[in-house]
């Protein structure tokens, strides 16, 4: 049982790290990124393709992600352009097109040029026993990447001067327009940071399954419902939603099966809309 | 003015089902160009639908394929291990899926959820719709899909008269969609479309015109996904799911202008012709669907019925 709640908690943070940067962009741009889980696979992709150059896996990994990044920044600088000169529910409707047009080009883009290229990691020891209990050893690895993106996450959030900045955007754009703030370039960087912890999630991801390049559409649904359960808005409410359904993801794989598990957390996210639009946790951040 | 305007209507609706009801003759015998033709009327018929409920009442259903899935799902389930008449479960599956439609407005509508928000919960239920379909297998035979050759009615058993026969469901979309929008229907989706809160201010029953707007659209999304599930002579969760309908869908919408009469004739006749050039790049079509979609959406949200008001200098409905 502790090992299924274990494994619950770290596929959570998995979970989470996707469907933070939904948050952001969602709090600090107002477009809900629906091309999220793409930015994870291309920084899989990459970083698949550099360990082929040859490259030790670390540095690879960091590439990846890094290429990840640079992704989400020319998306952010040409693609998302027209959305954010929009306002309110015409920039929402326009982003959501915008990124799901974006999703198919990704996904037909790289089902053509690298249809066999995937990322999977090894590690040296699989796993390795505490207590009685056999932990692998890449569960630990990802979790530790998870919660160390976090606590830099919300270091830089609550810590520095640009944090505040940007929870000011997300609790009033208008607002923090006129104490001399300019959105645009903390938008830049927070697309470009949301893209980042995507790579990351997604090079993760390698080290339990491979990550292909048919991934995008499964990740971005997970990484959506999360952010929906959690709050659109709210940072602190992804992590822990993402933390809750990944304990109820694995209870419920081990009890009732893998089918009626994706049913359930679907479930789960239409009625959180319904019922809850701001998300089950929602506090400001 | 108002007749000078219907009369435009007639003229744009005669034209129409003129040059379609002709272009098999154009096409000659091959069935391979009689397929796409049908196919292409199909998604004028979804295009129809989204148009009213997207286009008039800004309502964003991103479920269409799981609409006109359920209602084609019901109607062959039904026929198959009931062995009742398609013409008793056609509207059978019809009802289904205009009832999903009009309760997901209605809750939607009631719980004051933005457009993005309905984006979501419908995107949720297309992802459930299509886990269910793969996950019933007795009902269903999952990912393998139903055969329902010479299941269906005799009419969509034979190319040229199915091309007929869902040019009349083509047909009888549009009339009724002119139909509506002269009504005083047609007249609080504009004002709904403009301004929705002066709406509710004016004394428009928002809440009824819109799940109205979604229960037709849903309805006609259930007739055309049943027509199709008989005509196309094998259904499967893919036949329905969000790539092969809601995309398609939304480009030959953006392609031919939104809340238009003549926009999803146009642009799914443009798309057709698209997709034909497309196909040879096999995988890639995705990308290019998805560049197309990019494009329409930033640059060209008014379609090519807009376009060609600006050009011609007439009104076209």
């Amino acid at each position: 049982m502790i090992a299924i709640l274990l494994d619950g908690i770290v596929q959570g943070l998995q979970l989470s790290l996707m469907a933070v940067g939904i948050t952001l962009i969602f709090g600090l741009g107002g477009v809900l990124n629906l091309a999220h889980g793409q930015f994870a696979v291309v920084g899989g992709i990459a970083a698949a393709l550099f360990v082929g150059e040859g490259l030790h896996p670390l540095a690879a990994c960091v590439l990846g992600v890094l290429t990840a990044g640079l992704f989400g920044l020319i998306v952010d600088r040409t693609l998302l352009v027209p959305a954010y000169r929009c306002a309110g529910e015409e920039r929402l409707l326009l982003g959501l097109l915008i990124t799901l047009g974006l999703s198919f080009a990704v996904n037909g883009f790289l089902d053509f040029r690298y249809a066999d290229i995937a990322l999977t990691l090894r590690l040296p020891t699989p796993s390795y026993e505490i207590g009685g209990i056999t932990v692998r050893s890449a569960s630990v690895i990802a979790a530790l990447i998870a919660l160390g993106a976090f606590a830099l996450l919300f270091a830089f959030l609550k810590g520095t001067l640009l944090g505040k900045v940007i929870r000011s955007i997300i609790q009033n754009e208008v607002g923090a327009g006129l104490c001399g703030i300019n959105p645009a370039r903390i938008r830049t960087l927070i697309v470009v940071l949301s893209a980042m912890l995507a790579g990351l999630g997604g090079i993760a991801q390698g080290l339990f399954s491979s990550v292909g390049t048919e991934m995008g559409n499964e990740l971005t649904s997970f990484a959506l419902i999360v952010a929906v359960v959690g709050g659109v808005r709210s940072i602190n409410g992804t992590l822990a939603a993402g933390v809750l359904l990944g304990i109820v993801n694995a209870f419920a794989s081990y009890l009732v099966g893998a089918y009626m598990t994706l049913l359930i957390l679907l479930a789960t996210a239409a009625f959180t809309i319904l019922l809850r639009p701001q998300g089950l946790f929602a506090y400001r951040t | 003015m108002m007749r000078e305007r219907h009369f435009a209507d007639y003229v744009t609706l005669t034209a129409v089902v003129v040059v379609l009801a002709l272009a098999p003759l154009a096409l000659g015998d091959s069935a391979h160009y009689m397929r796409l033709a049908t196919l292409m009327l199909i998604y004028m018929g979804y295009a129809v639908a989204f148009n009213i409920i997207f286009g008039h009442t800004r309502q964003l259903f991103l479920c269409l394929g799981a609409l006109a899935g359920s209602s084609g799902y019901v109607s062959v389930v039904l026929t198959i291990k009931l062995g009742l008449s398609p013409w008793l479960t056609i509207p059978l599956g019809v009802a289904s899926a205009a009832l999903l439609g009009g309760v997901f407005s209605y809750v939607s509508v009631r719980r004051g959820l933005g457009v993005i928000f309905v984006g979501i919960v419908t995107l949720v239920f297309s992802l459930i719709f299509h886990n269910l379909v793969l996950g019933l297998r007795e009902l269903t035979n999952g990912e393998t899909g139903i055969e329902t050759k010479g299941l269906g009615p005799a009419v969509l058993q034979n190319a040229s008269a199915s091309y007929y026969a869902v040019l009349g469901v083509v047909a009888a979309s549009l009339v009724m969609y002119h139909l509506l929008m002269r009504s005083r229907a047609g007249k609080a989706f504009q004002a709904i479309a403009d301004d929705e809160l002066a709406a509710e201010l004016a004394g428009i029953d928002v809440t009824f015109y819109k799940v109205l707007a979604a229960t037709i659209g849903s309805a006609l999304l259930g007739v055309v996904g049943a027509v199709y599930a008989y005509y196309s002579g094998f259904i499967s969760p893919t036949v329905y799911s969000l790539v092969s309908v809601d995309i398609v869908v939304l480009v030959t919408l953006l392609l031919g202008g939104m809340s238009t009469l003549l926009g999803p004739v146009l642009g799914g006749a443009v798309f057709a012709v698209l997709d034909e050039v497309v196909r040879p790049l096999g995988r890639l079509n995705v990308l290019v669907y998805g560049i197309l979609m990019i494009v329409l959406v930033v640059t060209f949200r008014h379609g090519l019925v807009a376009m060609l008001r600006k050009v011609v200098r007439i009104r076209i409905p």
